[in-house]
């Protein structure tokens, strides 16, 4: 945890380690890749 | 930080209720098939599965209110801020899926699109071992148990795929098989953000509230893009109101199966959770049979392909419940839900009294907020099932109410299995 005080960044802070967790990545580029095939099929 | 092992008299119990969650999930998510076959044709793809998930929406606020109280759910959201932003994407996830079958079943039927989708399990198995611990030091007769079972089950589902009374109209058989194929990748990897979720420590009961978000805020969007935007939905919802009862009660049953394979996602994990609420198809197969009459004259060998597909369907879900985690791939669990702690800022304590099934800091008892969820809930129930027609189907009334008895009775046992083990955690 950081010490940072109560600021919009504090408060957003939880945001961080998802941008960098590459597991999150991975259905984000599978749920691109599901509308991209859905625009196709329709 | 070295977790202790959970002793291994908890570990049986966890795995116990998980593999019945399993089941239990079949039974009900099969059962949400039926009240959509009252539909009659000519209703938009599109309009039928908005309306479902209007239903789960409606379900997935209320359920929760109702069996824990809200308040559970901010507890949640506190601790593990990080998995309200899964859970949306994992809704997002859901809605795009599901609106794919429903392509792939106008291209090349269910009888082909079924089995293609339901490879969800395999590719769910592979994502558990992969990212989160899941069958490793698991030994090579449990390796063998989860893989070979899943293997055969999805043999099984093959066989009862190409029975089903639902044939193929004649569309375009390559966009058809890319968007069941499609389909099941994008629910197998679902199943990641599940079990990011439950190996930190979510309730199921919190997660899926957040996750209806996303699978509603996408499924309205999507509808918004095929049906001629907001004017164009609502002019196609307008013509079917009679039947709007029946979507968002298979909305609601599907509800309780999903809720099921949730617990089971968390205490079994996905690779062996999701095959087991896969037996879904054998269930959805025994309403279409004897409710709905759908085979009704067919030879023999129809018949043969039917005992033959659910017992090889049986059989896998068998082996896959015998396969249950041991103390030393638990072990290995415990070392990705430390990952994950480390990594989100999650405190240990919370993280490991979770996976072990205990809510120690978990408020108890509903505020008035719970009643008024539940109460406009059942009244939005009410209000369409006052708006509904009666089904023009011929109905086998004695069957619907032993497959109900039958629905109950897991929910009964199941429900307090999981109450007494893990008060719901």
């Amino acid at each position: 945890m950081t010490d940072l005080q109560d600021t919009p960044r504090r408060r957003l802070h939880w945001l961080r380690p998802i941008v960098g967790d590459i597991q999150f990545w991975i259905p984000i580029a599978v749920l691109v890749g599901g509308l991209l095939l859905l625009t196709w099929v329709a | 930080m070295d977790a202790a092992p959970v002793p291994a008299a908890r570990l049986r119990q966890l795995q116990a209720v998980g593999v019945l969650s399993g089941f239990a999930a079949g039974a009900w998510l099969g059962a949400a098939e039926a009240p959509t076959k009252v539909v009659t044709l000519g209703i938009s793809p599109i309009a039928i599965s908005l309306v479902m998930v209007l239903g789960v929406f409606v379900a997935r606020w209320s359920l929760p209110a109702l069996i824990r109280g809200t308040a559970n759910v901010g507890t949640d959201v506190r601790r593990t801020p990080h998995l309200v932003v899964w859970a949306l994407m994992a809704g997002c996830i859901w809605a795009v899926a599901n609106t794919l079958t429903v392509f792939a079943i106008r291209d090349i039927g269910l009888s082909i699109a079924f089995p293609l989708w339901n490879t969800n399990s395999l590719l769910g198995i592979v994502w558990g071992a992969l990212l989160f611990n899941e069958l490793r030091g698991a030994g090579r007769v449990r390796w063998l148990g989860v893989i070979g079972g899943a293997t055969v089950m999805f043999v099984g589902a093959v066989i009862l795929a190409l029975v089903s009374p639902t044939q193929a109209p004649g569309g375009s058989s390559a966009r058809g098989i890319a968007a069941a194929l499609g389909a099941g990748v994008l629910w197998g990897t679902m199943y990641i953000p599940y079990r990011k979720a439950y190996l930190t420590g979510m309730n199921p009961l919190s997660f899926i509230t957040f996750f209806t978000i996303g699978e509603l805020g996408m499924m309205v969007s999507l509808a918004f893009v095929y049906l001629g935007g907001p004017t164009g939905t609502w002019t196609e919802l307008a013509q079917v109101r009679g039947v709007l009862f029946w979507l968002l009660l298979g909305g609601f049953v599907w509800v309780v199966g999903d809720l099921f394979q949730q617990y089971a996602a968390k205490y079994v994990g996905i690779g062996r959770g999701i095959p087991l609420s896969n037996t879904n198809q054998l269930w959805g197969l025994l309403w279409g049979i004897f409710v709905f009459g759908e085979l009704a004259g067919s030879g023999r060998a129809v018949y043969g392909q039917v005992i033959g597909g659910s017992i090889i369907m049986a059989l896998g879900a068998g082996a896959i419940a015998l396969s249950t985690a041991a103390r030393a791939e638990h072990r290995r669990w415990q070392e990705a839900a430390q990952r994950e702690a480390e990594r989100y800022g999650v405190e240990p304590e919370y993280v490991r009294a979770r996976l072990s099934g205990y809510e120690t800091d978990a408020p108890r008892g509903r505020t008035v907020w719970d009643w008024l969820i539940v109460g406009v809930a059942t009244a939005v129930f009410i209000g369409f099932a006052a708006n509904a027609r009666a089904p023009e189907l011929q109905i086998h009334y004695g069957w619907a109410l032993g497959l109900t008895v039958v629905m109950l009775g897991l929910l009964g046992g199941c429900g307090v299995a999981l109450w007494r083990t893990t008060r719901l955690g």
